[in-house]
């Protein structure tokens, strides 16, 4: 049972360790400084919640073995028509509704680590979740967010910079969920709701009615201060996102589709955008969380079109839209879910929950057009528990080398992110120098 | 709309006002991060210790006051008066709910569900025969939203579901007159503990049938029964797959074969039952899916459950230890059941669902005494719901004001509804409605079955409660005058108040940070 009732962290503890940190940082041979351009990196995340099914998403084709598996679920090997997988290299191609995705690998913006995850083997969604989002395998106890945590490092880092220091503006945005564990802990973050929602000012849009409430909220208490962080941070919000042009441009057609696709992959397009407008409004924002619904496809999932296809489509539509926004020489998109499915099909045209599954990373810095890691392929023999792909690479270790080559930070940082995670050299080639 | 322009030098101080309260709020106090124990310090002035008691027992055990409600608890104790909703909510468990006539069609008799559903997909297979463009008109229809007047089109029947679900659902948690208030809530916990998503196709219908008749049918009952009857409603059969997991190899009518789906049988010991650290393995996941194979709707059945024996794998199984021997006949839907009461039963269970029911009516983090207390008191009484409950409204702690909940949305939108009086009235619900959505917690609308989280890491964001004030202004205007809120609200919230257009009046008091805990 996941032991809700025993914090395992002090959050007293933490301040000091960023306080701590903070005044290292300022030290001359500070590694974040504004010229440093390896650490002006912005990082967004992409999490697909419920398991996306990697092998259909980036297809091992060349793998008998995968068509023995998924007798009416695998994606045709490429033979040019539509339908089938688009061959990227010798192994592996993409699912023929990633076809977006397509250039921005040959542009070698785009990489896969195939067989990336968790090294706990837990099958359940939500514990495997809860690891990916506090950065601690293993760990079904209470803790902060690892991009919570990341965010306070940026926010000391610019405070160490600017002479102004003392304001404590977010650093990391997060679009469509209440409040994901991710980004959960002590440092403010910026969470604006999934949709059209989030551009409206609602009854703070009326100087009156925005007078009356604030003064039911103008105590010292938590609450009334968190109501009056949100009421500023809406403001703006919905004013920057009404104001901005491209942000506009969206068709009414896609915004409906979007805004009824709400917690699905179909509202990340949406989501995308406003997740790109405020990030390039704001400066300050270096770390985005998207995420998305509906990979868990225990039936019917479909092959080259189905279910599963049409989120693909929505996926590829959503990351050409972050491509866009996020082309700056360090801004890093990374787009995983937090375990793979079965390498065989189930009794019902689906699949289970399994183990390895692919990662992607999208940017400039990234050793693109190429996968990275191990890969073994799905012979019985090389199969997690006889079934699943294995995990050869901690998702920790892949997102180390992101934050190591784009957002400045030193392996102890790191290792204050990941506790005890290990850095792994085969993942070396990740990023370019 | 006033925009803000930093240049006004008003504007600009409230701005730098409003900054340095942000920087306050990081460096002294956080939202509170998961697991962390939330901010004690009530936002509330002086309120007597008789009336919080009041405001806990009735926002708890119910969504909040209305004025009949107030002068009810006034008239006995809080403690008592708890105690009293508990017998009152267990006898209306046992009796039909109040639907109204043009809901009935939610709690029809499944075979008429099915035949809906039946009827929906012939009308639109008709419509695609004609054409595409006639297919994609058929999807706008003219038909406003919670307008149920008129006859029911086929082709709009799962809508309609839909659509009627909510209606009723947020009646019965509103309107204390027609749904005992602790019997609303008690449904909403079994229902968000054994969740089903109304976005998936084929569940649609069902679940306005599967709240009614799982949930709340067994809300203070035996939870074995309950969780029985949840395993063999066919919103809980086609949510999880198991309408179609099957022994592996099982030949399908076209000549295809078929087989095995894990997802029912591993969510039913993650979830329903023993916990993810509940000491079962993938093993017993496969197995006990086995051991369901054949378990699957049945359209024509009173009970919507249908067990096919053809598809029941026959061979010997063993889940945590328990046997089932090779079977013959229709021995195979008893080892369902077996297998589903054992895992009710278990000490794990108890231990699981006695700390997240204390999560859902006591504190984020409850005591672990409390919990232990609770899973002793559910093993010894069999599961019985009603005991267990029992427990808890006589612990130390559900009365202790340490004990602090935030309201969810569902909390905060059912209590203004249940304040205001104005359901099913069309406009409050549509903007409940849309409220709920927006805030991320649309009705019957959680995809994953773990059901929505309840505690304040996950609801109590910035932006989010300037959210909550947009929905209580526009649900003000609505209301009649809602002085009965005001005797368990602060000075400072009343003076504030008091100082307003009548207009805004209604509103603030529902927007007020008294109103966000419960």
């Amino acid at each position: 049972m996941r032991d809700d009732s025993n914090p395992s962290f002090h959050r007293r503890d933490f301040l000091g360790g960023l306080l701590a940190a903070g005044s290292l940082w300022a030290t001359p041979a500070a590694w974040a400084q504004s010229g440093n351009r390896s650490a002006d990196g912005r990082m967004v995340l992409v999490f697909l919640r419920g398991a996306y099914d990697g092998l259909s998403a980036f297809v091992p084709y060349a793998d008998p073995a995968y068509y023995a598996l998924r007798p009416s679920i695998a994606i045709a090997a490429p033979d040019g028509t539509a339908l089938t997988t688009l061959r990227l290299d010798a192994t592996f191609g993409l699912h023929p509704a990633l076809a977006p995705l397509e250039p921005l690998w040959q542009q070698g913006v785009l990489a896969v680590v195939p067989a990336a995850g968790s090294p706990d083997a837990t099958r359940s969604h939500f514990d495997a979740q809860h690891h990916w989002e506090i950065g601690q395998p293993g760990n079904s106890g209470a803790a902060r967010g690892w991009m919570n945590t990341l965010s306070g490092m940026r926010a000391a880092t610019h405070e160490a910079q600017a002479p102004t220091a003392g304001d404590a503006r977010p650093t990391a945005l997060g679009v469509g969920e209440a409040n994901p564990q991710i980004l959960a802990g002590a440092a403010p973050v910026q969470l604006i709701p999934r949709g059209q929602a989030a551009t409206r000012q609602g009854v703070l849009g009326d100087t009156r009615t925005r007078e009356a409430v604030m003064k039911l909220y103008a105590g010292q208490d938590a609450l009334s201060q968190a109501f009056r962080a949100g009421a500023d941070s809406r403001m703006q919000t919905a004013q920057t996102l009404t104001a901005d042009p491209t942000d506009n441009a969206m068709g009414s057609k896609e915004m409906q589709a979007a805004n009824n696709g709400a917690g699905t992959a179909q509202g990340l397009l949406l989501d995308a955008q406003h997740l790109g407008t405020l990030m390039r409004r704001d400066r300050n924002l270096r770390l985005g969380f998207l995420s998305a619904g509906g990979w868990d496809t225990h039936a019917n999932q479909g092959a080259a079109a189905g279910a599963l296809a049409n989120n693909l489509g929505n996926l590829a539509a959503a990351l050409v839209q972050l491509r866009r926004d996020f082309s700056e020489p360090n801004d890093v998109v990374v787009v995983c879910s937090e375990f793979g499915r079965t390498s065989a099909e189930n009794g019902t045209r689906g699949t289970d929950h399994g183990h390895g599954n692919a990662m992607w990373l999208m940017g400039n810095r990234i050793q693109g057009g190429r996968w990275h890691g191990q890969w073994t392929g799905l012979a019985s023999g090389n199969l997690h528990e006889g079934r699943d792909l294995p995990v050869y690479h901690d998702f920790r270790a892949v997102f180390a080398q992101v934050l190591r080559g784009t957002q400045g930070l030193k392996p102890a940082d790191i290792d204050r992110l990941f506790p005890s995670f290990a850095w792994d050299n085969a993942l070396d080639t990740l990023l370019k120098s | 709309m006033p925009k803000i322009n930093p240049a006004e030098p008003t504007r600009r101080h409230a701005l730098r006002h409003i900054a340095s309260a942000a920087t306050y709020f990081v460096g002294s106090f956080a939202l509170p991060s998961r697991g962390q124990p939330t901010a004690t310090t009530p936002p509330v002035g002086s309120i007597n210790a008789e009336r919080a008691d009041q405001w806990r027992a009735l926002s708890r055990l119910g969504y909040g006051p209305t004025a009949s409600l107030v002068q009810t608890i006034e008239s006995t104790s809080p403690h008592a008066w708890a105690l009293q909703q508990l017998a009152a909510a267990h006898r209306a468990s046992q009796m039909p709910p109040v639907v109204a006539s043009d809901l009935q069609d939610i709690h029809a008799p499944l075979p008429q569900i099915f035949e809906g559903v039946q009827r929906e997909r012939q009308a639109r297979a008709a419509i695609k025969a004609q054409s595409a463009a006639a297919a994609n008109d058929a999807n706008d229809a003219t038909r406003q939203r919670l307008d149920f007047s008129g006859p029911v089109e086929p082709l709009h029947f799962n809508r309609l579901m839909i659509e009627k679900t909510a209606v009723w659902r947020l009646t019965s948690c509103s309107r204390p007159e027609l749904e005992n208030p602790l019997l609303a809530r008690m449904t909403e916990f079994w229902f968000n503990h054994l969740n089903v998503y109304i976005g998936k196709g084929p569940v649609r219908p069902f679940v306005g049938h599967y709240l009614i008749n799982v949930a709340r049918a067994h809300a203070f009952g035996k939870f074995e029964d309950l969780l029985l009857a949840s395993a063999r409603h066919p919103a809980m059969l086609h949510y999880l797959d198991q309408a179609q997991s099957v022994a592996n190899g099982t030949r399908t009518a076209q000549g295809g074969t078929r087989g095995l789906n894990e997802n029912y049988a591993r969510e039913l010991m993650e979830l329903h039952t023993l916990g993810v650290d509940g000491g079962y393995t993938q093993t017993d996941v496969r197995e006990l899916a086995r051991v369901l194979t054949g378990w699957t709707i049945g359209p024509n059945m009173p009970d919507g459950f249908r067990f096919l024996l053809r598809a029941h794998d026959s061979a010997s199984k063993k889940v945590l230890g328990h046997s089932y021997p090779e079977s013959l006949f229709r021995r195979g839907e008893a080892e369902g059941e077996d297998a589903i009461r054992m895992l009710a039963r278990h000490p794990s269970t108890a231990r699981r669902l006695s700390l997240r029911l204390a999560q859902f009516f006591v504190a984020d983090q409850p005591s672990p005494a409390l919990v232990k207390h609770l899973g002793q008191v559910f093993l010894e009484s069999g599961g019985d719901i009603r005991t267990w409950m029992q427990a808890l409204l006589e612990s130390v702690d559900f009365w202790d004001p340490a004990n602090r909940l935030f309201k969810t949305p569902m909390d905060f939108a059912c209590s203004v509804l249940t304040a205001t009086q104005s359901a099913p009235e069309r406009k409050s619900l549509l903007l409940t409605i849309g409220f709920l959505s927006g805030a991320g917690q649309p009705l019957h609308g959680w995809q994953t079955p773990d059901g929505y989280k309840t505690d304040a890491a996950t609801w109590l964001a910035p932006e989010a409660l300037t959210r909550r004030a947009d929905y209580a202004m526009q649900m003000g205007k609505q209301a009649d005058h809602l002085d009965f809120l005001l005797p368990f609200f602060s000075d400072a919230t009343r003076q504030s108040v008091a100082q307003e257009r009548p207009a805004l009046r209604n509103g603030l008091l529902l927007a007020s940070p008294d109103g966000m805990y419960k």
